[in-house]
């Protein structure tokens, strides 16, 4: 809400004592709700320029065309202006810019020699004060014009506007009238009273010209309406444009800028109709009605749109149809033009839901709708539309009809709530003083008595507060105009414990491993293509199905993921754009995914990782790595160690199931015979449709049946005091043999012997190993608890465990 | 030459040549020449038996004084070689100790986690637990149960994204909306679940990513990062409310840190105040960063509204409280001053390396 100080001083004559020191002012407005988001300073390029009377004019001595002036200006000593001017004479009353003063066309006055002359400013033209076009001499003002006055408050062009944050609770404040009412309050000064108007009725009634019939009075609770005959279309005087645009709108013609200075006077919207093209009834009387559009029914508004229209939306029509979009925005049909002669007001209170549903909905704010959507005061409608009727009688010289229509079947009751002391205080932590708590209500507008119980009030609340309907909310104005600043801080008083829960430490922990094992987090939009989703591969029977959204922002966002690796892919894709090559990430995000018959999709949170590249470039002492599989692998054994996961393992994955990634190269992460993830390296195909050009090893699990596995600890096993004995092997085995499976069954094989541990150390294949097999060394390691073991003692054990196994996976030993 | 006198010729040729020795090896050779099985010294030691009774206790004694000398010179010469050997070794082992460490390179947080989990921090200290939430919501826990009007904008369409409804509602669906299942647009829901599972005293955080219909540009993104807090307890008071978010801001910004309380409207509290705090860069007198006010909002907060408790079946003559939210990103965009917040979410890797 743009607020004119100038109007506001005009209404609140105790306001000027505050304007002074206006950080102060709006200090005093922020500290107490109204936030001031802007100021703004009309005239400010006026600042240092000031009446000035010539006293003396003489010929520059080195120049024919310029003349010496000299220049009171209302300081102790007259100002020498050297002027090029030719259209005055000594004693004419003129605006000087004094030095430092900076002109509208950007000219800023310096202390300068013209020529050898000294001049200490500048007498202007209308054209450098941005005053019109007029550049053919200075300009020359009446010779009443006091000297030394700042020029722009000569002219009554320097305003301060203050652009106020007006919170939806606060209808009253989009109005001069209630802001008049809070500042009054805030600042401690008389509120405003605005002048009774009357009007002079002429001709015949109202009600032998039209008639209004509204169809729900719950959509429109007061409708009322005036004509106005005769009235002259044409521009409106300085002061209605001036004002009218110091709130914002433009200056259209009289009748027009009339209702608008009313709604920004009073808050309540008019709309003026040409009454000629009000279609009448049989009658022969303009038969206005307030009704819910029909399906299918059309509008064409004033900004030359046409509207399809609901029973969502109410309209004022006649009987050829619609004529308004109720509260929003007018028709061009009945619109008011120049030739416009006799005028048909509304002052109506629509319902909010209604009027903000249909304005949103068409994306059609006005100042009208904003009002209509906070509450309009229903018992100030006719003061508005008589104030408005008064000023087109004054201006337009119109001639008011006699008589109102005013359909309003359920007058508005003022509602009365009961406001306890003790309540204020258990609120706010704080006694006010019951005379400090009535003197604010009653400056407020509200009416205070007496409660017939104890230390309390019966607050009376007018429908311009409609935001108050219960002690609490009387409470928070008493807080606000007390001070929040003044409240003393304490804290809550009851012990209570807090802390994170296990299951969120356990997750901290998580992620410090991720970060230890050299991935950085990052987070991604949840909002996922259903392009991407055909590349990946993902189907209702592999992934679930996509939950969609239905307003998404983009066609390629319309979806929620599904997985976290779809967007983490494309944050690879951009750093390689970019030029970084190693690129490790992880993300720890909620996945959705919709089921038939349930309201919200099933959300799980994820924790997915993508690395590629090699770990860091810069290593000078080692050979570059690419990261593969076993990077990802070896992460997320990290996890599985700190966490102390319980029955962990990777199983091949059937590449249906994960058609996104690299066929022999994909596995599940199954903990406890469930499978949580994915683990792999993406699918080269997809990857260059990503625009990725290097592999990429990715893992992607669920959060929570991982934490559930996890133990507080894994048991504990004396470590030997005795050595042991290391022997290393070399087994040739098929390609298809996993080492994990070898590595288990010579731990099976092992078992209730000395062996206590299995390590593979070299995977090989090549020179002397035949083609589709591969050799596979381990180290087995023998220890007893209780004595320092033999080669002889462990020889033939180690032999019996090496043949076992080889025997089981068909393997040769390699000498 | 007497035998005395050649002991004596030895002892000093045999120190000669163990001062001579300039390594290991010369001073091995010098011992082996001197006291080996065939040495030198070791001839004449043999050679003492042979000597007449007389001459043996004199010439015994000069003979050991001789393998004495060369003795402690050995070892003398030893010492010094070896720790020769040793410098020289040292010498040739020095590192350039400005080359890069060795180790897998370790990751970083993202600079939202890092902040979201230091105001964690600071409430788990003033016994809060953490709360968390669905992100797709209905709009009974977003909207209706927070005391949004049923016309409330931040319904609209435009500012809410609506997912389908896959239950059987969605058949005779009628509202103005598309549905009533939506991107959380606030973290506030949480205070509803926890109010409606939990009974009070409730001290709680809520941390979340939250969803709104912006385009992405410099200064907004469809998502962001809130902090909620929630407390329902017996008589708390709007200053318990000022002393818990004036200690959060002094934890979080500084002890010099002043803060400001200004009366708002939020359709949940009530009252309810907006928070600023004094500008960090220019300490209060106005600068870029606070666009000359001196003070940076921060945060919105108020007593829970009557008609919350009511949506839950708490007794507000009975429980009284206080909420309040916070964005991370903004506080994030502050302290770092970050030109474009769109880099929080595009997983650059030398954006998110430098937190």
């Amino acid at each position: 809400m743009k607020v004119s100080l100038n109007w506001m001083k005009e209404l609140l004559p105790g306001l000027a004592a505050f304007t002074a020191d206006l950080p102060a002012l709006c200090d005093r407005l922020d500290m107490t709700g109204t936030g001031v988001e802007g100021i703004t300073n009309t005239g400010a390029a006026l600042d240092r320029v000031v009446v000035g009377q010539i006293t003396d004019k003489v010929k520059h001595p080195n120049a024919d065309t310029l003349w010496v002036t000299t220049v009171d200006v209302g300081q102790d000593e007259p100002l020498q202006i050297v002027c090029g001017a030719q259209n005055f004479n000594a004693g004419d009353k003129v605006p000087v810019a004094l030095v430092g003063a900076s002109l509208p066309n950007g000219v800023t006055i310096k202390k300068s020699k013209l020529r050898g002359e000294v001049s200490c400013g500048m007498n202007c033209s209308a054209r450098e004060l941005g005053l019109g076009d007029d550049a053919d001499g200075i300009l020359i003002l009446p010779e009443d014009a006091p000297v030394g006055m700042a020029f722009g408050d000569y002219r009554g062009i320097s305003d301060t506007i203050l652009d106020l944050e007006i919170t939806p609770n606060r209808p009253d404040c989009l109005s001069m009238r209630g802001l008049a009412r809070e500042f009054s309050t805030v600042l401690g000064i008389d509120d405003a009273v605005l002048p009774p108007v009357q009007v002079n009725e002429v001709g015949g009634s109202i009600h032998d010209a039209a008639t209004v019939t509204v169809a729900e009075p719950e959509l429109c609770p007061r409708y009322t309406a005036r004509l106005i005959r005769n009235v002259k279309i044409g521009p409106s005087p300085a002061w209605l444009a001036e004002r009218v645009q110091a709130a914002g709108a433009r200056s259209i013609n009289n009748v027009v800028d009339i209702t608008n200075y009313i709604m920004f006077l009073t808050g309540q919207p008019l709309h003026a109709f040409d009454y000629d093209r009000i279609a009448k009834g049989d009658d022969g009387r303009a038969q206005v009605i307030i009704r819910r559009a029909h399906a299918g029914e059309t509008i064409t508004t004033l900004d030359d749109q046409l509207r399809r229209l609901t029973p969502a939306n109410q309209l004022i029509t006649d009987p050829s149809g619609p004529i308004t979009l109720a509260g929003v925005m007018g028709a061009e049909n009945t619109e008011v033009k120049d030739d416009t002669v006799n005028i048909f007001l509304e002052a109506a209170v629509f319902q909010p839901e209604i009027t903000s549903r249909t304005s949103r909905g068409f994306a059609l704010l006005s100042e009208a709708s904003l009002r209509y959507e906070r509450g309009v005061d229903i018992e100030q409608v006719l003061d508005a539309q008589t104030r408005a009727c008064a000023l087109m009688a004054e201006l337009c010289g119109g001639e008011v009809a006699p008589d109102v229509i005013d359909v309003y079947p359920t007058v508005h009751q003022r509602p009365t709530i009961t406001l306890r002391g003790s309540r204020v205080q258990a609120l706010i932590g704080e006694r006010i003083a019951r005379e400090t708590c009535e003197a604010m209500l009653t400056g407020l507008g509200l009416t205070v008595q007496a409660a017939p119980t104890p230390k309390a009030f019966d607050v009376t609340i007018p429908a311009f507060r409609p935001d108050l309907t219960r002690e609490v909310d009387l409470i928070e104005e008493l807080l606000r105009l007390h001070g929040m600043e003044r409240i003393q801080a304490t804290m809550p008083r009851t012990a209570h414990a807090g802390g994170l829960s296990p299951r969120q430490r356990l997750r901290a922990r998580l992620e410090t491993v991720l970060r230890a094992g050299g991935l950085n987090e990052t987070m991604t939009l949840p909002f996922a293509d259903p392009a991407d989703g055909e590349r990946f591969g993902l189907t209702d029977e592999n992934a679930g199905a996509a939950a969609r959204l239905h307003n998404p922002m983009a066609s390629d966002a319309s979806e929620l993921r599904r997985l976290l690796i779809t967007n983490l892919l494309h944050s690879v894709a951009l750093n390689l754009s970019r030029g970084t090559r190693n690129v490790a990430l992880y993300e720890v995000g909620a996945v959705f995914t919709a089921t038939e018959g349930r309201k919200q999709p099933k959300e799980a949170e994820h924790i997915a990782a993508v690395l590629t590249g090699s770990w860091d470039k810069t290593r000078w002492n080692e050979p570059e790595r690419a990261l593969d599989f076993y990077d990802a692998k070896g992460i997320l054994e990290l996890v599985v160690r700190e966490l102390a996961v319980n029955r962990f393992q990777l199983k091949v994955a059937d590449p249906a199931r994960l058609p996104f990634l690299q066929p022999g190269r994909a596995a599940d992460i199954v903990i406890a015979g469930q499978t949580v993830g994915f683990i792999g390296e993406l699918h080269p195909a997809l990857a260059a449709q990503l625009e990725i050009d290097q592999p990429v090893a990715v893992l992607e699990f669920a959060t929570k049946p991982l934490l559930a596995a996890a133990r507080d600890s894994r048991g504990f096993v004396e470590p030997s005091r005795f050595p042991g004995i290391d022997l290393d092997i070399a087994l040739v085995v098929d390609e298809s043999v996993q080492a994990g499976t070898l590595v288990e069954r010579l731990l099976s094989a092992g078992k209730k012997t000395p062996l206590a541990r299995v390590r593979l150390f070299d995977v090989y294949r090549g020179a002397g190993i035949a083609e589709g097999k591969k050799s596979l060394a381990l180290t087995l390691s023998y220890r007893a608890q209780d004595r320092t073991l033999t080669a002889q003692e462990i020889e033939p054990i180690h032999e019996r465990i090496v043949q076992k196994a080889a025997a089981s996976v068909g393997a040769e030993l390699r000498s | 030459m007497s035998l005395i006198e050649q002991l004596t010729a030895l002892g000093a040729d045999g120190l000669a040549s163990i001062a001579a020795a300039d390594s290991a090896a010369a001073l091995d050779a010098a011992r082996v020449d001197l006291l080996g099985k065939k040495g030198r010294l070791t001839g004449i030691l043999r050679g003492l038996g042979a000597l007449p009774a007389d001459e043996r206790p004199a010439v015994g004694a000069a003979a050991n004084r001789v393998r004495t000398a060369i003795e402690d010179a050995l070892t003398t010469r030893k010492a010094a070689l070896d720790a020769a050997a040793l410098d020289a070794q040292l010498a040739a082992g020095t590192l350039d100790i400005t080359l890069p460490g060795r180790a897998r390179p370790i990751g970083a947080q993202h600079l939202i986690s890092r902040i979201r989990d230091e105001i964690v921090e600071v409430f788990c200290g003033i016994g809060y637990t953490v709360a968390e939430g669905p992100e797709v919501e209905l709009d009974f826990y977003n909207f209706t149960a927070l005391n949004h009007e049923p016309q409330h904008p931040a319904r609209s369409a435009s500012d809410t994204f609506y997912v389908v409804d896959r239950s059987t509602d969605a058949e005779t669906w009628t509202g103005p909306e598309p549905s009533d299942v939506l991107m959380r647009t606030h973290t506030s829901p949480v205070q509803i679940r926890t109010m409606e599972h939990t009974k009070p005293p409730i001290y709680i955080l809520a941390p979340g990513k939250v969803y709104r219909r912006d385009v992405p540009d410099p200064t907004h993104l469809p998502q962001f990062t809130q902090m909620e807090g929630l407390v329902v307890d017996r008589d708390v008071t709007f200053a318990d409310l000022r002393g818990t978010l004036d200690y959060l801001c002094r934890e979080i910004f500084g002890s010099q840190v002043r803060t400001r309380f200004r009366p708002h409207f939020f359709p949940f509290t009530e009252p309810s105040a907006e928070v600023d705090v004094s500008c960090n860069v220019c300490g209060g007198t106005g600068c870029r960063t606070c666009k000359g006010t001196g003070w940076i909002e921060i945060l919105g907060c108020g007593m829970v509204d009557p008609n919350v408790f009511a949506a839950v079946g708490l007794d507000p003559e009975e429980w009284s409280g206080f909420a309040f939210g916070l964005g991370i990103d903004r506080i994030a965009a502050l302290r770092y001053d970050l030109p474009d917040i769109r880099m929080l979410v595009e997983g650059d890797m030398r954006f998110l390396r430098q937190f």
